[in-house]
């Protein structure tokens, strides 16, 4: 792993009219490590791949790629990265060969060779025309096109919105295989469930601002989730036993996502007599307790549409009951 | 091998890979000798994080399961086997204690848990799950 970030962004803020699509954003992804970027719809996910790819200015700030800053290298960024679009623009009269072909003059040698290893891998047809393709098909040939090259850093806008799970797990197997080669993955996804799987770092976007970086390890390590029952719904209960991230009450029942349990606190619950559960909560449920966090907050409503992306089933386990 | 993840699970993805590493090696379908797949292979196959799973290889190196073949990768070594057997039964165990506890605080008694095992495993008796391992 070398010492010098990937991926860069200094203090980045953009604003489009009256949205406000980044506040103060700084973030550095180490080599060789696939870091998510997660959000609501409009949380800031493109707008902060658009300003590293140096296709928009940032109205303050310093975005950089492999050492190169954004701003005056896009051209030389875009040729030494792998860039996979949410909606790839193909030429569709062209042949899936064709296609890779004409991406090669834009590449050392080398490219087309390596383009057909993977579209065959694939299962593609190189004869097909891509007007031809299924939507899956064609994302596979834009996720070739971003690997011919062998770049050192692949970033994937919303790859596997809109595939089926077969081609998703397609898909996500060439990314852990980008990654173990020892080469840096920057991935937006709504899919928290594949995230989860693959990801090294996770980047949490909340209407533009960044409310957490860190290693998903230690992200689903440190918080956990404290769900107890009161015998009545104002009754007084004892302190809580680490930092709290959010909570929710319906009647009775509290659920509280906490940060850095503290064990030695449970003894004042238990002699209260008042039943808790201490649960390992999955990524998923982290997230939607910080979006409904910030909705409580009354910051508008933009987390609906969030939670229809990510879906209902919860997969949390029971670790501890008292 | 074929790796079986539950992401949002308490368990972290590189444990649960240990643990099926030695389920798979104490049930025979990774036998003395043989070689894993490679942290890569695994990975993809899998669709995880190749630091996880080089990070489950270590651990089972650790743990005296694996060792380094020079050149060609890891292999399960020859004490692999009871060492997995033993600690089978230990992983049991952990889960049934889980399950225990929470059947106890749901005010079950002791003589009905009995009962329930004793009906349970009658009845896996009887299809076919048993034999295979």
């Amino acid at each position: 792993m070398s010492a010098r970030p990937i991926v860069s962004l200094q203090q980045v803020s953009k604003r489009f009219r009256n949205v406000q699509a980044l506040r103060n954003v700084s973030l550095e992804i180490p080599s060789g490590v696939i870091c998510a970027l997660l959000g609501a719809n409009g949380a800031g996910k493109s707008t902060t791949i658009r300003c590293l790819l140096g296709l928009e200015r940032p109205d303050s700030g310093i975005c950089s790629i492999l050492g190169l800053e954004s701003q005056k290298y896009s051209r030389e960024i875009r040729q030494k990265i792998g860039y996979v679009a949410e909606k790839p623009a193909l030429y569709d009269w062209m042949t899936v060969e064709e296609t890779g072909w004409f991406a090669a003059g834009f590449y050392p040698p080398g490219y087309q060779a390596e383009f057909t290893r993977h579209v065959r891998g694939f299962g593609l047809n190189p004869h097909q025309r891509v007007s031809e393709l299924s939507k899956g098909s064609r994302a596979k040939v834009a996720l070739s096109l971003a690997l011919s090259h062998n770049p050192r850093l692949l970033i994937l806008d919303e790859p596997t919105s809109g595939l089926d799970p077969l081609v998703r797990r397609e898909f996500l197997s060439s990314m852990v295989d980008v990654a173990g080669q020892g080469r840096t993955v920057l991935l937006c996804s709504h899919q928290v469930h594949e995230v989860e799987r693959i990801a090294d770092l996770v980047a949490i976007l909340l209407q533009g601002e960044l409310v957490c970086f860190e290693r998903l390890e230690d992200l689903k390590q440190q918080v956990r989730e404290f769900v107890f029952t009161l015998p009545m719904p104002t009754a007084a209960y004892p302190e809580l036993p680490g930092t709290v991230l959010s909570s929710t009450a319906a009647g009775c029942e509290h659920s509280v996502m906490l940060r850095n349990l503290e064990e030695f606190r449970l003894s004042a619950w238990q002699a209260a007599g008042i039943p808790f559960q201490v649960r390992h909560p999955g990524l998923e449920e982290i997230l939607l307790s910080l979006l409904r966090e910030r909705r409580e907050r009354g910051e508008t409503g933009f987390v609906s549409q969030f939670e229809a992306d990510v879906g209902a089933d919860s997969g949390g386990e029971v670790e501890q009951i008292v | 091998m074929q790796l079986h993840i539950e992401p949002a699970g308490s368990i972290p993805i590189y444990e649960q890979i240990v643990r099926q590493v030695k389920f798979a090696v104490s049930n025979g379908a990774l036998q003395v000798g043989e070689h894993v797949p490679s942290v890569r292979e695994l990975a993809a196959q899998g669709a995880v994080n190749p630091n996880t799973v080089a990070r489950a290889y270590r651990e089972l190196q650790a743990a005296g399961i694996l060792t380094s073949i020079r050149g060609t990768g890891l292999a399960v070594t020859p004490e692999a086997l009871q060492l997995c057997r033993n600690q089978r039964l230990e992983l049991v165990r952990e889960r049934l204690r889980s399950v225990l506890e929470e059947a106890l605080l749901n005010q079950i008694q002791p003589d009905e848990l009995r009962q329930l095992l004793e009906a349970e495993l009658e009845r896996l008796s009887h299809s076919n799950l048993t034999g295979t391992l």
